[in-house]
């Protein structure tokens, strides 16, 4: 299943701050998909070091990024 | 500061570095403070008194001086993508140098003779130079926003000849040497000094800092292009007029900066006008007041105001008042950000660790900003009325300490949860209870 966070029009730490609480909420086959209007750099180091995955789609103003525990099946398997 | 493409958290110093400085700035206000409430009828009559100049090195050495080089040693590689050398020496020595020097110099002005003000004055220049050195290599490495960048650039290079100028007239003061036309040295040490270092600084801060964290929208691009190299040029232009006795040419320039900053301050606030976030936190009413107070001080300046109105509008409306909006952002941030770090490296996610603005209570903080607006209004009346001098000195007083207050309370939730961190159980006895941990 999957979790929509959108959190365009918040500051920062912000999206930072409710992505981690929404993946520490997350079901464990679940996925959350975060919008925003950047790219977060500083939060795919943090995903990485706490084993997600992420695939990010969209463009400049709205971006999409699909984020899964490293052991989840993508989308469709 | 965070959250953007191009801006590199991982560069950022560790927190004891900027802390240290951050957290040790507002006493130097809370002193100022004091010396304006039991001598502000004197400090307010003249900018030349002994008093006066204490005041002014207390705010600009002590509190600024202070409160800029620590942001800015956790900015610069943030912001600019470029580790400011030597960064765990620079930040000691800068520390230990303004700490000593604003005192000294503060104690050198009262009377305490001309070693204590030559002290001061070497242990300031000292501090400044050295932070210099490093701030202009990190930023001639530097690759972020170009307006941002350039507007850092510019203010760095007027750091060299404030203190250049400082540390001349301080000689000149402990009869080390002679300096002809001493009154308009003193001029350009001041006009270098809140203009150029302080508020070119001011203009690139806010072009990253005020769409990032007030969400609004950008600013015009032919302001962020321009305006600080117009003000640079104007800067030297009133330089060389002042040196050459050439009035016009002075009044011409000096009009141009305060039309300058004037018209920052308004495009910022219509900027604010249109944000998308609604909530007015203490951080945004510092904004508006210490625009408020810009906007004010280039209207007195207009208007032939005392100097002494123009100098509270400077440094307690703007010096004390932004900063100390900004305290409330980056102190929070950075103990946020490192313990986040330290989180996820250690990998302990069964302690909490608190949100950004669960390190400062939003209450008191609006408070202190209460306390900043109305020990402004209260002192920018004593340069009418001085009977008005020790209550606006105590207001201020009470707002620098309510300022300290808060941000030392940041500081022990850091510490406090630091401590959880570093007790809480092995990463192994919690795998598979926590996403991050599998």
């Amino acid at each position: 299943m999957d979790h929509v966070l959108d959190a365009r029009g918040l500051p920062p730490p912000e999206p930072m701050e409710r992505t981690l609480d929404a993946l520490a909420a997350l079901p464990p086959d679940d996925r959350l998909v975060l919008r925003l209007p950047r790219q977060p750099f500083p939060l795919f180091d943090l995903l990485r070091r706490m084993g997600y995955l992420w695939e990010v789609s969209g463009t400049e103003g709205d971006y999409r990024i699909l984020i899964r525990l490293a052991d989840t099946p993508p989308a469709g398997a | 500061m965070v959250n953007t493409a191009g801006l590199r958290l991982d560069q950022a110093p560790p927190i004891h570095l900027p802390l240290r400085l951050l957290l040790t700035a507002p006493w130097f206000a809370v002193a100022a403070a004091v010396l304006l409430m039991v001598s502000g009828d004197q400090i307010l009559v003249s900018r030349w008194t002994p008093a006066a100049l204490a005041v002014t090195h207390l705010i600009t050495v002590g509190f600024l001086g202070q409160a800029i080089c620590g942001a800015l040693l956790q900015m610069l590689p943030v912001i600019a993508g470029a580790p400011v050398p030597g960064v765990h020496w620079v930040g000691a020595v800068v520390h230990v140098a303004l700490t000593a020097g604003a005192p000294l110099l503060a104690a050198g002005f009262l009377g305490g003779g001309p070693w204590l003000l030559g002290l001061g004055a070497g242990c300031a220049t000292l501090g400044f130079a050295v932070f210099l050195a490093a701030a202009a290599t990190a930023l001639t490495r530097a690759q972020g926003a170009p307006a941002t960048v350039g507007a850092l650039r510019m203010a760095a290079f007027s750091l060299a000849p404030t203190v250049l100028i400082g540390a001349g007239l301080a000689s000149v003061l402990v009869g080390w040497t002679a300096l002809p036309g001493f009154p308009a040295w003193v001029d350009l040490h001041l006009a270098w000094g809140l203009f150029g270092w302080v508020g070119l600084l001011i203009l690139g801060v806010a072009y990253q800092v005020v769409p990032m964290f007030h969400v609004t929208p950008g600013y015009p691009a032919a302001l962020t292009r321009w305006l600080a190299p117009a003000l640079l040029v104007a800067l030297v232009i009133a330089s060389l007029g002042t040196l050459s006795g050439l009035e016009p040419v002075v009044w011409l320039a000096e009009g141009a900066i305060a039309l300058g900053f004037g018209a920052f301050a308004l495009v910022t606030l219509d900027l604010h006008r249109r944000r998308s976030r609604a909530r007015r936190d203490a951080n945004l009413l510092h904004w508006w007041s210490a625009l408020g107070a810009a906007i004010a001080a280039a209207c007195a300046w207009g208007v032939g105001a005392p100097d002494a109105l123009i100098g509270v509008l400077l440094l307690v409306g703007v010096g004390i008042g932004l900063p100390s909006g900004m305290l409330f952002k980056i102190v929070p941030f950075l103990c946020w950000f490192h313990l986040q770090q330290r989180q996820v490296s250690a990998g302990r996610f069964e302690v909490r660790v608190p949100h950004m603005h669960g390190f400062l209570p939003e209450r008191p903080s609006r408070w202190q900003w209460g306390l900043q607006l109305a020990a402004l209004t209260t002192l920018s009346g004593a340069c009418f009325d001085p009977r008005l001098a020790t209550a606006g000195g105590a207001l201020l007083a009470l707002a620098t300490l309510l300022l300290a207050g808060l941000l030392l309370t940041a500081a022990w939730r850091y510490r406090q949860t630091s401590r959880a961190l570093e007790r809480s159980s092995p990463l192994d006895s919690h795998l598979g209870s926590q996403p991050g941990s599998t």
